[in-house]
């Protein structure tokens, strides 16, 4: 395990650094901005009228209610820019082994080793997990570096942030899972890719759709979305126990259902 | 026991035939050529035996394990180079040699940088800088260094100029005289014929030769030149059966006899000649008529997705381009 470890933090270490550096600064310059942008929020809206469906499928909850200061940081948390660079991380990283893998022809080296395939996807995942901790702990260090300069009634609870955190991490770990057994089932990593960026996109659609539209609301519940709820976290103070617990249960039918494939398919490089 | 057994071993690709009833045998301490042209299924056979494909019938063991469910077991004792190599970037020999070594659980940096030296590469260069040759030759060091029981190498002489070849052979004849195995497959006859001790020819999938190379090159034909002392004699001499005339051109006799050529010398004795030449048994003319016969040709029907324009295909099919033109 050790060396496999080893070979996955030499392939990885760096775009996950430059991505870390990247998310941080993002969420450090949003902590900043966005405080101001929200003052307008009312025009915003008056001028763009789509607008508002959108946060508040994002959200959770319709921004134009009982929304506090402290609830801006929500936006924070759901802003395209964040969830994009985490995902782009997810699916770069969860369509490594074996799609990855085998549309480079490297599978063969690595099946060539005493190792179990269970060992090799328990060594991706392990990876997997310490990359998403690692990517959302610097991240989150740019909005606490930057949260200082705000006023105190604008910072959310400690025990909020660490909500959300852990809620946005159970959404990494769900859609991952889900790349995971892509992944699994594929030989072409352009494939897998293509497969979750669809998913992720019909996920999101689902989403803002079920705004406004009854028969979408009725399968909402498919959407990834439905169980991240920053804005909720922050106005309730509320650890989301059901969500994560959602998020986590999919994620290990997932995962295990990507293992066992993994486990028991044939793997040609040619 | 064997060190490589398969029995019935069948791989389908949907309606397409990988390998078909495949029954090998591979003892310790031999060094056992896998010939083929490309395409015929030495790749499929070699990833049957390491677990990377699952059997669709029949069954295969190395060190009396099952190739599938023990996979990984096996692997402890077995060295593996790929057909077509591919590494990663980053790779360097010294860094390959540290991630093997941690995963097999053995240091293998000393024997392994012993032979990075004799292959002559450089053990701290990136894989993205190497040459073909260079990234064949991480590969074999990778697939050595541990000393394993088992060496599988699918035609791992691509990319090596001959003197690396040379030594990659004298390599795995030691491995061999220290009782190790050695599962050699290749498309080029030359190389196994200097190197193995006995050979399976595939075809479409399908083993037509498992022989001990002393017994085929016994059965090959050769190439004899007979001078007469005269044009005359050598126009109306009459030959025995085990001779076939191949030419005639002036005072010479180009013949062809099969076997050994002890009973061409008695009957050249009560000739009156004046020279005799003796070539080396051809194996490239019996392998050719392995891969052009029909004798031992899979049977091509409409469930394996065969069709009478395939069998017609196969008529005019080619499989050693170089050895026709040789």
């Amino acid at each position: 395990m050790k060396g496999l470890l080893r070979k996955i933090f030499m392939e990885v270490r760096w775009p996950v650094l430059i991505l870390s550096i990247g998310l941080a600064l993002i969420m450090a310059l949003l902590t900043e901005l966005l405080p101001k942008v929200l003052g307008d929020i009312d025009k915003v809206f008056a001028k763009l009228p789509f607008v508002k469906p959108l946060i508040t499928a994002l959200l959770g909850m319709d921004p134009g209610e009982a929304f506090t200061a402290q609830m801006t940081q929500a936006f924070l948390w759901v802003h395209p820019t964040v969830l994009s660079l985490i995902w782009a991380h997810e699916l770069m990283y969860s369509s490594r082994m074996p799609a990855g893998e085998i549309d480079r022809g490297s599978v063969d080296f690595l099946l060539g080793l005493p190792v179990t395939r269970w060992k090799l996807y328990l060594s991706e995942t392990i990876g997997w997990i310490l990359s998403g901790l690692f990517i959302l702990c610097v991240g989150f260090s740019g909005h606490w570096l930057a949260s200082a300069a705000l006023q105190p009634e604008m910072r959310p609870g400690a025990y909020a942030t660490f909500g959300i955190i852990t809620n946005l991490m159970a959404v990494y770990v769900a859609v991952g899972a889900l790349a995971f057994l892509v992944s699994c089932n594929s030989d072409r990593r352009g494939r897998a890719v293509g497969i979750m960026f669809a998913i992720l996109l019909m996920s999101f659609l689902l989403n803002f759709l079920a705004q406004f539209w009854e028969p979408a609301k009725t399968v909402s519940f498919l959407s990834v979305m439905e169980y991240y709820r920053p804005a909720a976290v922050i106005q309730s103070g509320h650890f989301p126990m059901t969500d994560v617990g959602i998020l986590l249960g999919a994620a290990s039918v997932f995962w295990i259902a990507g293992g066992v494939i993994f486990q028991r398919r044939s793997i040609c490089t040619v | 026991m064997s060190v490589i057994a398969t029995q019935q071993l069948s791989k389908c690709y949907g309606l397409r035939r990988g390998v078909d009833d495949v029954d090998l045998r591979v003892g310790a301490g031999e060094i056992f050529g896998f010939l083929g042209p490309n395409g015929a299924g030495k790749s499929t056979t070699i990833r049957l035996l390491l677990g990377f494909l699952k059997a669709s019938s029949g069954n295969a063991t190395v060190f009396g394990q099952d190739c599938w469910s023990d996979s990984a077991t096996i692997k402890q004792e077995v060295g593996y180079v790929a057909g077509d190599v591919r590494l990663y970037p980053w790779l360097t020999a010294r860094k390959a040699l540290q991630i093997v070594g941690e995963i097999r659980g053995r240091d293998i940096l000393s024997d392994g940088l012993q032979l990075a030296d004799r292959f002559r590469m450089e053990p701290d260069l990136p894989v993205r800088r190497m040459s073909r040759g260079n990234r064949q030759k991480v590969a074999l060091m990778m697939a050595l260094a541990h000393r394993p029981k088992l060496v599988v190498l699918d035609e791992p002489t691509s990319g090596l100029d001959p003197l690396m070849q040379d030594t990659l052979a004298d390599c795995l004849r030691e491995l061999a005289a220290a009782g190790h195995t050695v599962f050699f497959s290749s498309h080029t006859l030359s190389e196994v014929e200097s190197l193995c001790d006995r050979i399976a020819i595939v075809r479409d999938g399908q083993i037509v030769v498992n022989e001990q190379l002393s017994r085929l090159k016994a059965r090959a034909p050769r190439t004899a030149v007979v001078t007469f002392e005269s044009a005359t004699v050598a126009n109306s001499v009459t030959v025995p059966d085990f001779i076939t005339i191949q030419s005639r051109s002036n005072k010479e006799l180009q013949i062809q006899i099969t076997g050994a050529a002890v009973e061409l010398t008695h009957w050249a004795a009560a000739q009156p000649i004046i020279d005799l030449s003796v070539g080396p048994p051809n194996l490239e003319h019996l392998f050719r008529q392995y891969y052009k016969g029909n004798a031992a040709r899979p049977v091509h029907n409409a469930a394996a997705g065969g069709s009478a324009k395939d069998a017609a295909d196969m008529e005019e099919y080619v499989p050693f381009p170089e050895l026709e033109n040789s």
